[in-house]
This record gives C-alpha cells, sequence and structure tokens, in this order.
C-alpha cells in the first residue's frame, strides 16, 4: 500500500468511524442507563435518512433544516417509545428487547409500503472532491468528521456539565439511589431515549446523501454499532469513540489492504483476542 | 344411508382433486402462472417488471377471450410472491407456489434465488422460465428449466464489439456480488475477456448488503483499469460504485453485460457519473415500432414506463408460444414445445438453444441489444447474436 492510498483510506475510515460513533453512542447510552439494547435503533437510522428525503430533496427545505428536523422528529419519537413501550413493560430488559425487536420489524415492514419499493437517492449536499495530502477525498465524506465530532462534544458537554446530564449519570450508577436523591427517573429515561434516537437519526441523516435509501438501510450500521458497544465497553462513551474510530479504520484501511471479506473476518478477530484479555471491552468494568 | 353419504362424500372429493388439477382451476378455466421475484429491496427495480411485464401479457390474452388449446379459451393468472432476492423467501415463495397455488409453471429470477430451488423444481416436475445467472443452471440435469434471458455466456459477445470500435481500452477491472452469480458471471467474463486480450487487473467481490465501495474501489484504482465492469450487480449497488468512483477519480468507462436500468443507476450516481456505460438489456432509444407500442401498453397500465420490462417478458411469451404449439397444459409437453418453436418477442425472432455450449438446447437465443449512455439517456449501438445458437 502506498502511503497515498494508506493516508486517503485512513480519511475514509475516520470518516465512516464518525457515522459508527454517532449510532454507538445512542446505543451504549441507553445502554448504560437502562441496560437495554435498543434493536430500534438501526430502524431509527433509516427514518432519519428518510426525514431527510422528504424534507430536503421532496420539500425543499435547506440540508442542515432537515437535518435538525430529522434529530428533533426522532428524538420525539424515542420519547413516544420510552412513554409508550418501556414505560408501561417497567423496565423489565427481556420484554423490552422483545418489543424493541418488534417495533424494528414492524417499522422495516411498513418501510415499503410507504416509501416505495425501490431504492431512494438524496443529491448531494456538498458535491465534489477536495485534496488533501495529495489524495482527493469526496466533500461530502469530510463533511461528516466535523459534524460528528460537535454532536459528541455536545453530549460530552450536556452529560458533564448540566443537571439533566448529572441525573443521567446518577441513573447509569444506581437508580434507586438517584431516585430517593429527587431525580425523576422516568423523565430522564425518557430523555435518553430521544437522545439516542436523535443520534441515530442524525446518523442516517448524515449519510442519506452518500448511500442509497431503502427500509433495511440500517441493518449494517446497526450491527457495526453492536460490535462498537462491545468493543468499548458497554455503556461507556470514551468507549464508544475509539471502539468506532478503530472499527472505521479497521474497515477502510484493512479492507483496502486485503479486500471486503478478510477486513469483515479480522474486525471480528481482532474482537475476539481483546475481548479474551479485556472481557469487559476497552472502557468496560465489570458490574 | 351412511354408507351413500360416504360414496357421495369420496365422488365430490375426487371431482374437487380433478377440478384442482395441474395448475388449472377447471371451473374457471384458470391457468397459474407462478412469478417468485424480488419486489422490494435493491433487486426491486428488476423484480418488478418481471412480474408486470408477464401480468401485461397475460392481461392481453385474457382480453381476448384467453388462451386458445384444443378449442377451448382459458384465462392466464400470475400468482407473484416477493423474494427480495433473499435464498430463504425464494425458497418459501416456490414451495408456496408449488404447495399451496398449485402452479405448473415459474418464472424465477435470481442466480442464488433458482439454484436454491433447483431441487423443488425438478422434483415437482414444474416447467421454470428464470431469469437468472448461475453456473449449471441451463443442464441436462434441469430439462424443465428454460433460461429465457442472455446469459454470460451470450451477452460476451459485446466485448468482441468494443474490442472493433474502442481498441485503445485493455486493462479491465470486474466487481460484482458475492454469490454464486457473481462467481460465475465473472468467470465467464474474465474467461471470455482474456482469450481476447484484455488484461484482468482487478477481481473484486461485495456482500449484495454493501453500501460503503471506497477500500474496494481504492484497491481496484490502484490497478489502473480503463474499464470497470458491474457485472451481475443490482442497479442501486451500480449507482454507488460508479458514485464513488467517479469521487475517487476514476475517468474510465463502466460496463454491464448483464442488464442494469441506467436511468436508477443515474439517480444515485448522478448523470454525468453515468455517461458512456455499456449495458445489455436496457434501450430507452431508438426503439423499434414493436416496443414502442409495448411501451404505450406498458406505461399506461402501470403509469410509469421501465425499459427492463422489455427483455423480461420473454418469460411469457415462450409460455404463451409453447402452450400453443403443444395445445397442451401438461408441463412436459410445454417443455418439447419449448426446444422447438419460434417465437416473437420485443426484440425479433427468439428460441431456445445453446446446445453445443450448455450440452441442452434450453437458452434463449434472439438478437441482443447493447446500449451506451449518451447524455442520459441508454441509447442501442448494436444488436448481437451470441457466440453460440
Amino acid at each position: 500500500m502506498t502511503p497515498a492510498l494508506f493516508v486517503q483510506s485512513a480519511i475514509i475510515g475516520v470518516s465512516l468511524g464518525s457515522i459508527y460513533i454517532l449510532m454507538a453512542l445512542g446505543l451504549t447510552l441507553m445502554f448504560g442507563m437502562m441496560h437495554i439494547i435498543n434493536f430500534a435503533h438501526g430502524a431509527v437510522y433509516m427514518l432519519g435518512a428518510f426525514v431527510i428525503y422528504y424534507v430536503f430533496f421532496q420539500g425543499g427545505m435547506p440540508y442542515f433544516v432537515a437535518f435538525v428536523a430529522s434529530m428533533v422528529l426522532l428524538g420525539i419519537f424515542g420519547y413516544l417509545v420510552e412513554r409508550s413501550i418501556y414505560r408501561p413493560i417497567k423496565g423489565g430488559i427481556e420484554p423490552t428487547l422483545v418489543a424493541l425487536l418488534a417495533l424494528t420489524t414492524f417499522l422495516q415492514a411498513a418501510g415499503y409500503p410507504v416509501f416505495g419499493q425501490l431504492d431512494k437517492h438524496v443529491p448531494p449536499v456538498f458535491p465534489g472532491t477536495r485534496n488533501i495530502l495529495g489524495v482527493g477525498i469526496s466533500i461530502e465524506r469530510l463533511m461528516i468528521i466535523p459534524v460528528a465530532a460537535a454532536l459528541v462534544i455536545g453530549l460530552y458537554l450536556f452529560i458533564n456539565n448540566t443537571r439533566l446530564g448529572a441525573a443521567m449519570r446518577a441513573i447509569e450508577q444506581d437508580k434507586e439511589a438517584a431516585a430517593l436523591q429527587g431525580v425523576n427517573v422516568h423523565v430522564v429515561n425518557g430523555l435518553a431515549f430521544a437522545i439516542g434516537f436523535a443520534l441515530a437519526a442524525a446518523s442516517g441523516a448524515l449519510m442519506a446523501p452518500i448511500f442509497k435509501l431503502d427500509p433495511m438501510m440500517g441493518e449494517q450500521p446497526l450491527l457495526k454499532a453492536f460490535i462498537i458497544i462491545i468493543l468499548g465497553g458497554l455503556g461507556s462513551i470514551p468507549g464508544a469513540i475509539l471502539g468506532g474510530l478503530m472499527l472505521g479504520l479497521i474497515d477502510s484501511i484493512v479492507a483496502t489492504a486485503l479486500g471486503a471479506e478478510p477486513a469483515f473476518l479480522l474486525s471480528f478477530v481482532f474482537i475476539i483476542m481483546l475481548l479474551l484479555f479485556r472481557p469487559t471491552g476497552l472502557f468496560g468494568y465489570a458490574s | 344411508m351412511r354408507s351413500q353419504r360416504s360414496r357421495m362424500l369420496a365422488c365430490l372429493t375426487v371431482a374437487g382433486l380433478v377440478a384442482v388439477g395441474p395448475g388449472i382451476t377447471r371451473a374457471q378455466d384458470v391457468v397459474k402462472f407462478g412469478v417468485s421475484t424480488p419486489l422490494s429491496g435493491p433487486a426491486a427495480p428488476w423484480g418488478i417488471p418481471h412480474k408486470n411485464a408477464t401480468e401485461l401479457i397475460f392481461d392481453e390474452i385474457n382480453a381476448q377471450g384467453g388462451l386458445d388449446v384444443g378449442g377451448k379459451k382459458y384465462k392466464l393468472e400470475v400468482v407473484a410472491y416477493d423474494h427480495k432476492y433473499v435464498i430463504a423467501e425464494g425458497v418459501a415463495t416456490v414451495n408456496r407456489l408449488i404447495a399451496k397455488d398449485g402452479v405448473k409453471y415459474v418464472s424465477i429470477l435470481g442466480g442464488a434465488v433458482v439454484k436454491a430451488n433447483e431441487e423443488a423444481v425438478n422434483e415437482g416436475r414444474v416447467l421454470n422460465l428464470p431469469l437468472a445467472y448461475a453456473d449449471g443452471l441451463v443442464s441436462p440435469k434441469n430439462p424443465l428449466t428454460f433460461h429465457s434471458f442472455p446469459a454470460p455466456p451470450e451477452t460476451t459477445s459485446f466485448w468482441k464489439w468494443v474490442k472493433q470500435n474502442h481498441p485503445s481500452l485493455k486493462r479491465v477491472a470486474t466487481i460484482s456480488p458475492n454469490d454464486d452469480t457473481g462467481w460465475w458471471s465473472i468467470k465467464v467474463e474474465t474467461t471470455f475477456i482474456q482469450k481476447l486480450g484484455y488484461e484482468t487487473v482487478a477481481k473484486e467481490f461485495f456482500e449484495r448488503t454493501m453500501t460503503d465501495f471506497n477500500p474496494v474501489l481504492l484497491r481496484i484504482l490502484t490497478q489502473k483499469p480503463d474499464v470497470i465492469s458491474v457485472l451481475a450487480s443490482p442497479a442501486g449497488s451500480v449507482g454507488l460504485i460508479i458514485k464513488q468512483a467517479r469521487e475517487l477519480g476514476f475517468k474510465g468507462r463502466f460496463i454491464h453485460i448483464g442488464q442494469v436500468d441506467t436511468s436508477v443507476v443515474a439517480n444515485i450516481a448522478g448523470k454525468a457519473n453515468v455517461e458512456g456505460m455499456w449495458v445489455h438489456g436496457f434501450v430507452q432509444t431508438p426503439l423499434p415500432e414493436r416496443i414502442k407500442s409495448w411501451q404505450t401498453r406498458y406505461t399506461k397500465k402501470y403509469g410509469e414506463w421501465n425499459a427492463t420490462s422489455i427483455d423480461f417478458a420473454n418469460p411469457a411469451f415462450a409460455f404463451v408460444a409453447a402452450v400453443k404449439k403443444a395445445q397442451s397444459f401438461d408441463p412436459k409437453k410445454v417443455a418439447d414445445a419449448l426446444g422447438v418453436v419460434e417465437f416473437d418477442n420485443l426484440w425479433g425472432k427468439a428460441h431456445f438453444g445453446g446446445k453445443d455450449y450448455y450440452g441442452i438446447g434450453n437458452q434463449i437465443i434472439y438478437p441482443m441489444p447493447f446500449s451506451e449512455v449518451k447524455d442520459g439517456v441508454a441509447t442501442l449501438v448494436t444488436q448481437l447474436l451470441p457466440p453460440h445458437n
């Protein structure tokens, strides 16, 4: 592999990793607080992309308006899911998993009659390429990196510098103790659902102009997000960030050097090896 | 009294079974024709026109009273199921067609799906008119399978045309789905083009769910190909491959000697990026009068024109011609008729042949259309016969 090719694939890997991070952050946030794996995350990613299709492409609104609309709409949807599914089940882990799996199946199946049977596309928002260190990179892909970084920093500041963020951290540490200290657990859980869904929607919204849209488009990113949160440590936000970057780089650099199939296999070999030495993942801890 | 009732019940049961018969509901004189095809997902741009074209031909025959067999008119009915280009769904839909719907004639789309159904089709003695690329599909071990679309052994003819008309192109890279269909297609294509003197500089496969082709394309582009073949890839994937390859700086040609809707590709890749692409089986202009009439009828019925329907009407044309020739709905007799009948498809005269190549004459043969995307429109450049008859 030439240095130029390495640079090119590394930049693409960081861009890909940024999307993985956004997907994994929402997933790990919800797991950390409620110990649930949100199987609906992939379907929310898909819905986020379709909001871009309808608001930006069909509706003619500016892309960033559509992007915010996607996050807000899916955030509200997340809050409603917490109210209508998670809360009535009273936080039961297994019933919630099954309910979220059912929600995913429903959203994907409903996608075909609602959005149509053919793949949809969104025209480029940032067309063209930019020369970086002597290699051409699509501007669309480059733009993912600062947007994802801004969202990650925003989430970090929110969790560490606000009362609601402190409440989320308190619930993560001990739900009962947090409730005894006056934290409204239901409201904060609802907020975690909303943030998790909004981050998944942001991933879908960022990818909409780059890839094609179909109701099953969230399956692969969901699989990647699962790998990342296991790699980074379940419930760990720094773990999700590092894991996302590592997987993005493996997917890009190894696939460029050896091919897509070996990269896929190697990513699993890498995770198995890591888990053998650190069963809780990079930043996880035994409960 | 009791035995009389039992006898009557037995008679009614036998009468009922006879009436249901092999895919024919005699009470209504309806013949069911099964279609198992992707009506959703990335391969839907193939599946939807497959179903629609079959329905349109049958509707037109039904509007004239039905298909005349032995002096009696039979209505033709399409029973279609969506397999999403997922093998398990393909097996389930074909089993349902055979076991539940009682069809004796099917058209299955997709190489991997057809291969997975080989045994069910053969054991059920079902006549199959697939649209699929798969190694060993047209074979003496599948006597009731009549492949109704030109496959890579036929469409490679076009590479000779490319060689003659664009001699400066020498280095070819291929990128195809990582399954039966992709492996066989690329094996056939690369073997053929290497004999013509082309250098195959890269050969990559991808999972059908893949959307980020950058790593694979970076590998390919380091080999500096003049042409990238995307044989057997569905329109959605082709659109992403072209878009991403252009972003990475590829200036050469794309070729798909399978079949792909270039308007769907252009929607995803951008019109300018698709310019100059060569495709088989998808033509937007100029269209012969017969196809213009088909376009009018298709658009009237379905609202939106789909040029893929032109060649995907072959199974229905072949089936109708063979039943007329056989004057029977018995699948074996219809198959025998398919072996000898010459019929009209939308491009001209068609027949089943290719015995020299496949060992059995069950491959459709007709003047295949090839086009080049010019100003965003798939423009017919030539019609060629396969290297074997």
